[in-house]
């Protein structure tokens, strides 16, 4: 998603992108960034949350307008909850017992097949 | 970085840091028993084009990582596992004026926070639609796109990027929304 920010800024297109994982974007650099701090899956706006949504957006609108230079982030003021607790749980080897962490690797491999059989495909 | 905050408001206190994803997610799949850590592209330079019209002018479209609902590829939720299947390898596009059926079963989002059954968290096609009936925009483009999690660099920038680009040009956009998750 940042590699294509990138291609549309260089060809004249102004860019904004929506996300929740603060490190990768900027790590990748992109022109104008929305950081939602939310859970993976949420960069629009928090479920069921109308209000959250269109000042997400009107924050990216905003964004778009009021950038004058490259990598400009904003952080949303919106919080996802009250607690920070989510934030332990994503992805967190720290966490997992070693039935777990061996579950999760054959459910990886299996998946990576499964991809990889699909890409094959000529259909696609 | 140019950290700055749309709406005045203080910052956030350092007591409650972004999860710090590079470093958890190395963590995770060396733990997992995986070696070399995926790659993510770098660059030292970003390119920056200022938005050519007014936004009250401006045509506006979403691109989108989400992928169409496919009944044949599986469970794609809400609440699905992680399902490879959905995945798609291709840009494609749909019409802004209709509400698709998409689906991020394919993508690592957070699935102990997130059940995925809002699509306006991470297609927010309907808060744009009220953004241009508010002439907050100038106009919704008249398609949405979807852009694949392609892991290679090379056939996202050489192959999906221009295609992106192509297709926003011939809808006369003059900015995108992209959407990661």
């Amino acid at each position: 998603m940042s590699l294509a920010a990138r291609h549309l800024e260089e060809n004249g297109i102004a860019t904004v992108v929506l996300g929740c994982a603060l490190d990768i974007v900027e790590r990748v650099g992109v022109p104008r960034f929305l950081f939602s701090d939310f859970p993976l899956g949420n960069a629009a706006g928090r479920p069921h949350d109308p209000a959250s949504q269109g000042l997400t957006l009107e924050y990216a609108l905003r964004l778009l307008v009021a950038a004058v230079r490259a990598r400009t982030t904003w952080r949303s003021p919106l919080r996802w909850s009250t607690s920070d607790a989510w934030k332990q749980d994503y992805s967190n080897a720290a966490h997992l017992s070693p039935d777990e962490i061996a579950r999760r690797k054959a459910e990886f491999d299996a998946q990576k097949n499964i991809a990889r059989q699909q890409r094959d495909q000529p259909s696609q | 970085m140019n950290h700055e905050n749309p709406t005045g408001a203080a910052a956030a206190p350092a007591t409650d840091p972004p999860i710090a994803y590079l470093e958890r997610i190395r963590d995770y799949y060396l733990a997992l028993g995986y070696g070399a850590p995926y790659e993510w592209a770098h660059f030292e330079e970003v390119p920056f084009q200022p938005l050519r019209l007014p936004l009250e002018e401006s045509t506006v479209a979403i691109i989108t990582t989400a992928a169409p609902y496919q009944p044949d590829k599986g469970d794609q939720g809400p609440g699905a596992p992680y399902n490879g299947s959905a995945k798609f390898f291709s840009v494609y596009s749909g019409s802004s004026a209709e509400d698709p059926d998409l689906r991020i079963s394919h993508i690592g989002y957070d699935r102990d926070h997130t059940s995925a059954k809002d699509i306006n968290t991470w297609f927010p096609l309907r808060a744009l639609r009220e953004a241009a009936a508010q002439g907050r925009i100038g106009r919704l483009a008249p398609r949405f796109h979807g852009a694949p999690t392609n892991r290679s660099h090379r056939v996202t920038q050489e192959i999906d990027c221009p295609e992106l680009l192509a297709r926003c040009r011939a809808d006369g956009v003059d900015a995108a929304l992209l959407v990661a998750n």
